[in-house]
């Protein structure tokens, strides 16, 4: 998962990244992702796991870095 | 050759503009403009071709806007040369420049030429600012850095390279095409199905302060919010809460301001469920995010907020409910409906001016002084120049607003905005908004009085003054005021003799009489409190009220104490009455704070409460009363309202202490009180108090020559239509005033003089506070609520009770501590109001249970807990049924059926469920219908037997019947006409309907009968109509006379509709295999019924010949539409051609009879919708008329006066003069009696508070929050026999005829004992219940049995019993 989302991640950014994401990359404060991209990433998780992400839960807690993304993941 | 341009449609967001603008063509509202400082020498030369460069680059900047049919479309045109001029600007001020800048920015664009305009400004020759406005139909926010980067780039590229290139933009064209597919695209699907969902739970647009842009004007006025440099940091640290932030700073910082704003909205409007508008937007790819043109799309950003929430718990579901409005905001999903939910606009913006060639530009965005008028308030929140720092601004609509509230507005914002930065916590309700200034305004009134002399010596000194005038007046006694004082002497001295002194609590119950004036001033010249209790209070709520006031006498007459009051107490007012007392009785001296008098009013507990009203609250209203209320004439008032009322202290009082009369109207104990009618007859007084009930009475009737000046009109809500009739009825010359002022607060504390030029809304104002008096609405914080907004009216001041007798708890619980002025009490009275434009309190209802029924006051849980306290019931709900009118009424989009329609549902397109389902029978409904060759054999069947006439035909003179008699002519048959004259035929429809049968050469005869007016009258009480009563006569005589004549046919000009009016119902249709022969035996069937119905035709008439069914052998009803299918416009050809008949003029109306208009009247009085409405309908269903012609004809003007003048002659009047009334349900362990409920109800509570009816329910209907369902109760009241114990089906036959009754009857419970036609039934009922029936069980039963069987358990018995048989055999 973690692979797919960092492909996902840099193709929304189309290639405007200086060095290749991590999975420690602040996407949100850095501005790697403005809201529209953060709305399609939610959307893309959702049919890649066939889930749904309530809003509740599309948190800076949640979706900082690829990392919590995956825990978040896990725990859900 | 140039191609031609290619029609593009225009974006969900360009329409939306694109349609404002056409709305209001001369305004600069969507101007979007901009000044990018420039602090470099410009080579304007240059930087003209840089700009032309991106013009020719940017497709959007080239496009203009046609239409063709009204409809717009886009087009992009090429090679475009715009030349840059240069202002000089360097010798005007700052202040000149601005001005000449906001003058340049509201320059009007033609939508279909160049959507934009430019210029440079210059400073001086190192120092530009370069000035760019666009439509915003071309543009939005984000299009400015994009422009302005590409604009300043390439000019300082060509400046150092004359032949660079531009870099090349997309297009928006390539956005056009994609907003136009992306909702067919699958990832659109869950956010249309998200907005379709979000459109159903949004309400309607919030008021604030109470506003509404009725003028539809777009001014607006853009204010700075300055936020300091301390509250923002404050404000920078919360956003880094993890408790506020959201996933991005940007999005914090929205969720921040989206709170405040719905919380200044629901502080300002007191509206729940609140929605914002704010734009999404749209540039959904990088391309879109490089693309000059208009993205931005406006969607509702929707929670519900209430009292209980804190700051914190609103951001809360505003965080989740943007994430919905982020992800859900999609292109081109909004709409109108989503759009009708907001006027307030969060626009949040993040535009980037980066640095170019070393310098940043300050770029300003300028008002145009004009917005949208659907937005009020506009905010403006963004950080153009990334200083770090935001700014924020409010349009404001200066014509939706006064200029006080638009001063007034961000101040009430910033208070909000700093209790959330001090503490997110915070109750939102909590914080006051208002400045010191409002708060003065609101709290301070100038006005005073004085309060020193009591009621009792102002009465002295008239008496001292005018011994010999007459005080009191009583049928035809009179008594001076010498004579008065005499006896109230007298009186005090026996009551003395009594050991009753000022200390003493003294009850009255007598009826209106001088006996009462004289107890009442006696009581008062003892210094002592009394007690009015009027003649209709029953013996247990006597005996309550002489216990909890401690009461130490009563003093009533002999015909009134008996068995009533108890024999210790009561001093019987014949025994005052002795000539040999003394005649003088010298009063204490000071006494003003001391109790005046107690009145009871209804309380919730079941027990009425008693309101403790002292000498100065009695003077402080009277000596106020004695200013104001001053006319020419010394005060005659009529005493005729219940003394029970604190209504009739006015009428007690006011007339004694400035040497006026009253004249003493006494109440008939033995049925209901009308003497009020009387005072106008006998037109003795020229100042009455009364309730609006009485004063609806009064303007029934016309008056001449009232000598009335002055009428106090106080009690209850006051129509301003009321208002209007009473100053027509009685002349312009009366003061017509509204009082307002519960028991609490002594007769009347807000008061308001009529002013009809003044008050156009629907209830006058209660008006301004009385001398010495406050009044304050507040919110639950008891904050104080801007001018505008509802809130709860607190009252204070002199005129204030001092408590609830001998029940600390309540008096602590309504009398509580004023906020506003120290050591005093204020009484929360329950009642919403608000402050209006003008200065006057407006009242908006209660916050609770009391009502208010014909002026008297109510808690309706009082007659709940005695309903409830009676052996074996379990619970009870009381409602007020009540017949106002439905507001808003809207027409089927297909056939024009109003909403207010019985039961009439609409779907999602505004069409009504008849047209919707007839769609499903229509087809099978083609089989009833026949051609006119089928006519002329049938009527001419009979031919061989040489009758000298084959038909009648029913001639009304209108057009459709007139066409009938002309093709039956036609087609060769020997017809007599026949026209009822009911005597309202106009002499126009006369003349045609002579000509008519001349020029046709037929034999014609006029039905009559001396008791038309009262089959008129009895079908206006029954039906609301004429026409009804009308028709049967017309069937009976021409009945009469075909069997006379022996004329087997008779022939109505009924029109298609009307026939599924009378006749024709779904049910008669389901049977595919049944011929029409069945559904004819079904409808004579019918026709046999109605013909039995008790009714004014059947007791004034001969109907004697339909109890014989071979009449219906020896005579036949043809409906000869029913055989042909002509149009209305062939129709009015055809007589033209052929019989010269011409519209009557002299009805003023599309009739031809002079009394149809009374009936259409009753009718949308009582039924709030024309009686044709309905078989229009269905004209209009089955194509004979459009929905235009239906609607026109259905809301024909009505001549009020004329209608009054025929109602009048005929002898109509409303039998129920009562607009509402109480309805009991409750639930209980054993069947109850109404009748023996009703009695013990007799002995608790006065008349007036005991139910109409009363309905036993298996259980009472609640609410999701377990409460009783009042609402549910009080759609299902209006059809009950109320009399009737429910009894619940108890078997399966029982439920399954009780449902179908409930289908067709559109009941919601029907007990088995209730009577079909009690609960509404008639004939068409029974077609479609039997019909119902016979398809359930595969049975043929006959119509007439429910008439026979009324009742679920009747008539379930007999089917059983068939149902036995049947399978017997």
């Amino acid at each position: 998962m973690e692979a797919v989302l960092l492909n996902y991640i840099t193709q929304l950014t189309h290639e405007q990244l200086d060095t290749p994401l991590t999975v420690d990359d602040d996407l949100l404060g850095s501005g790697i992702l403005d809201s529209i991209g953060m709305m399609k990433l939610v959307s893309f998780i959702e049919t890649e796991l066939s889930m749904v992400i309530p809003p509740e839960d599309i948190l800076i807690e949640n979706f900082m870095t690829v990392k919590h993304i995956i825990t978040y993941l896990k725990t859900t | 050759m140039a191609k031609e341009p290619q029609h593009k449609t225009l974006t969900s967001s360009q329409l939306s503009i694109w349609t404002g603008q056409q709305m209001h063509p001369k305004s600069p509202m969507y101007n979007m403009a901009h000044t990018f400082t420039l602090p470099i020498s410009i080579n304007v030369k240059v930087f003209t071709a840089a700009f032309n460069a991106v013009l020719n680059n940017a497709d959007v900047l080239r496009t203009v806007f046609l239409e063709k049919n009204h409809i717009p479309y886009q087009i992009t045109t090429q090679n475009w040369n715009y030349p840059i001029a240069v202002v000089d600007v360097s010798d005007k001020n700052t202040a000149e420049i601005e001005a000449w800048i906001s003058n340049r920015t509201q320059r009007i664009f033609n939508l279909k030429e160049c959507l934009f305009d430019t210029v440079l400004l210059k400073y001086n020759p190192t120092n530009y600012s370069w000035f760019l406005n666009i439509h915003h139909l071309i543009t939005d926010a984000s299009s400015s850095p994009i422009l302005y980067k590409n604009t300043l780039s390439h000019y300082f590229n060509l400046l150092k390279k004359p032949a660079a290139e531009v870099k090349s933009l997309p297009l928006y064209e390539d956005y056009i095409a994609f907003e136009s597919n992306f909702k067919t695209l699958d990832e659109a699907q869950p956010a249309i199905a998200f907005w379709k969902n979000k459109a159903i739970e949004l309400q309607g647009i919030p008021k604030l302060y109470g506003a509404t842009n009725i003028s539809q004007k777009t001014a607006s006025k853009r204010v700075k919010i300055k936020l300091n440099a301390t509250k923002y940091e404050q404000l920078k640290a919360i956003a880094q809460n993890p408790l506020i932030r959201s996933f991005s700073p940007n999005l914090t910082m929205f969720t921040i301001f989206a709170t405040l704003l719905h919380t200044f909205i629901y502080r300002v409007s007191g509206q729940k469920k609140i929605a914002l508008g704010a734009p999404t937007a749209n540039r959904l790819t990088p391309t879109f995010k490089n693309t000059p043109g208009l993205f931005i799309e406006l969607f509702p950003v929707a929670v519900l907020l209430t009292d209980d929430d804190t700051f914190l718990s609103v951001l809360n579901r505003v965080k989740t409910e943007s994430i919905n409005y982020l992800r859900n905001g999609l292109p081109g999903l909004s709409n109108a409906k989503l759009g009708n939910s907001y006027n307030v606009i969060l626009n949040y913006i993040t535009a980037n001016f980066e640095p170019l060639n070393n310098f940043t530009t300050n770029a300003q965005w300028i008002h145009s002084g004009h917005c949208d008028p659907n937005h009020h308030i506009r905010c403006h929140i963004y950080d153009f120049n990334a200083s770090g720092k935001l700014e924020l601004y409010f349009d404001i609509n200066t014509h939706v607003f006064t200029a006080e509230q638009v001063a007034n507005i961000p101040n009430h914002f910033l208070k909000l905005f700093n209790a959330f930065i001090n503490d997110v916590n915070t109750p939102i309700a909590k914080p006051s908004i208002l400045s010191p200034t409002e708060i003065n305004a609101l709290t301070i009134n100038p006005i005073k009085v004085d309060t020193a002399i009591s009621v009792i010596e102002q009465f002295h000194t008239q008496v001292n003054n005018n011994p010999t005038t007459i005080a009191l007046r009583y049928k035809h006694e009179t008594y001076t005021y010498a004579q008065v004082n005499e006896k109230a002497a007298n009186y005090a001295v026996v009551l003395n003799e009594k050991g009753l002194d000022f200390n003493a609590v003294i009850g009255v119950h007598l009826i209106r009489s001088p006996e009462y004036i004289f107890s009442v001033l006696a009581i008062l010249k003892l210094g002592a409190t009394f007690i009015p209790l009027a003649s209709d209070q029953p013996k247990d709520r006597i005996a309550h009220i002489v216990k909890n006031a401690n009461c130490m006498a009563v003093i009533s007459s002999e015909a009134l104490a008996k068995d009533k009051i108890e024999v210790s107490k009561t001093i019987l007012v014949e025994t005052l009455n002795l000539a040999d007392k003394a005649t003088s009785f010298s009063t204490p001296a000071t006494f003003n704070n001391t109790q005046a008098y107690i009145m009871y009013t209804s309380g919730s507990t079941g027990k009425p409460k008693g309101v403790s009203i002292s000498n100065t609250a009695l003077s402080n209203y009277i000596n106020w009363a004695k200013k104001a209320y001053k006319h020419q004439e010394k005060y005659i008032f009529p005493l005729v309202t219940s003394i029970s009322f604190d209504l009739t202290i006015t009428a007690t009082f006011l007339p004694l202490i400035t040497g006026g009369e009253i004249v003493i109207y006494p109440e008939d104990t033995s049925g209901p009180d009308i003497s009020i009618v009387q005072v106008i007859e006998d037109n003795l007084v020229n100042s009455i108090k009364l309730t609006p009930s009485h004063l609806a009475l009064l303007t029934n009737n016309t008056v001449n020559q009232s000598n009335l000046k002055l009428m106090i009109v106080g009690g209850e809500n006051f129509k301003t239509s009321l208002a209007n009739t009473a100053q027509k009825t009685f002349g312009n010359h009366v003061k017509i005033i509204n009082e307002y002022g519960p028991t609490e607060a002594t007769v009347g504390c807000i008061v308001s003089t009529f002013n009809a030029d003044l008050h156009k809304l629907n209830a006058i104002p209660i008006g301004k506070p009385i001398a010495n008096m406050q009044a304050y609405v507040l919110d639950s914080y008891l904050n104080l609520v801007p001018k505008g907004v509802i809130g709860e009216l607190y009252l204070s001041g002199k005129s204030l009770a001092s408590e609830y007798i001998s029940q600390p708890a309540l008096t602590a619980t309504y009398f509580v501590k004023n906020p506003f002025k120290q050591g005093d009490k204020m009484y929360k009275t329950g009642d919403l109001a608000r402050w209006n434009t003008t200065g006057e309190l407006e009242y908006l209802g209660r916050t609770d249970e009391q009502i208010k029924l014909n002026g008297f006051r109510i808690e309706l849980a009082e007659i709940e807990n005695n309903i409830s306290s009676y052996p074996k019931i379990k619970k009870a709900a009381v409602v007020v049924n009540s017949k106002e009118p439905i507001k808003n009424i809207v027409n089927c989009a297909e056939c024009g059926l109003p909403s207010s329609y019985p039961n009439v549902d609409f779907n999602e397109y505004n069409v009504c469920h008849l047209c919707t389902s007839f769609k499903g029978y229509k087809e099978k409904t083609a089989k009833y219908f026949k051609t006119e060759t089928q006519l002329q054999e049938l009527l001419t069947s009979h031919k061989k037997r040489d009758l000298k006439y084959d038909c009648l035909a029913l001639l009304s003179g209108g057009k459709d019947s007139t066409y009938v008699l002309a093709r039956l002519v036609n087609m060769g048959l020997k017809v007599l006409a026949f026209t009822l004259d009911n005597g309202y035929i106009s002499n126009q429809a006369k003349e045609n309907i002579t000509k008519i049968t001349q020029k046709l050469n037929v034999d014609h005869i006029y039905g009559q009968t001396p008791h038309m007016n009262k089959i008129f009258v009895d079908s206006l009480h029954r039906h609301k109509n004429v026409c009804n009563g009308c028709f049967k006569t017309i069937y009976t005589l021409s009945t009469q006379v075909a069997l006379a004549h022996g004329i087997p046919f008779i022939v109505t000009g009924l029109s298609r509709g009307q026939f599924f009016e009378t006749r024709l119902t779904e049910e008669l249709f389901w049977d595919e295999t049944a011929d029409t022969t069945s559904i004819d035996a079904t409808i004579l069937e019918a026709r046999k019924l109605y013909h039995q119905e008790e009714d004014a035709v059947k007791k004034h008439l001969d109907t004697s010949m339909f109890n014989d069914p071979n009449t219906f052998n020896k005579v036949q009803y043809v409906d000869f539409y029913r055989y042909s299918d002509v149009s209305l416009h062939e129709i009015l050809n055809y007589l033209k051609q052929n019989v010269n008949w011409v519209r009557p003029t002299d009805t003023g109306r599309s009739t031809n009879c002079l009394i149809n208009q009374a009936g259409i009247h009753v009718h949308k009085q009582e039924r709030g919708y024309s009686n044709y409405s309905f078989p229009y309908s269905w004209d209009v269903r089955l194509g004979h008329k459009n929905r235009d012609e239906a609607l026109e004809e259905i809301n024909e003007h009505i001549d009020i006066e004329e209608v009054g003048k025929i109602l009048n002659e005929i002898g109509y009047t409303k039998i129920d003069t009562k607009q509402q009334q109480l309805v009991g349900y409750f639930t209980a362990t054993d069947i109850i009696s109404s009748a023996d409920l009703r009695r013990y109800l007799q002995k608790k509570l006065p008349e007036y508070m005991i139910p109409a009816g009363f309905k036993q329910l298996p259980q009472l209907p609640l609410t999701p929050n377990g409460k009783t369902d009042k609402n549910a109760l009080l759609s299902n009241s209006i059809n009950f026999d109320v009399a009737t114990a429910f009894v619940p089906p108890s078997n399966e036959i029982e439920e399954l005829v009780a449902n179908i009754w409930k289908e067709v009857l559109q009941l919601n419970i029907i007990g088995i004992h209730d009577n079909f036609t009690a609960l509404g039934g008639h004939s068409l009922a029974a077609i479609r219940v039997t019909a119902r029936i016979n398809d359930e069980l595969q049975t043929s039963f006959t119509l007439g049995k429910v008439f026979e069987l009324p009742t679920v358990y009747k008539y379930a018995l007999y089917l059983e019993q068939q149902l036995t048989n049947m399978l017997g055999e």
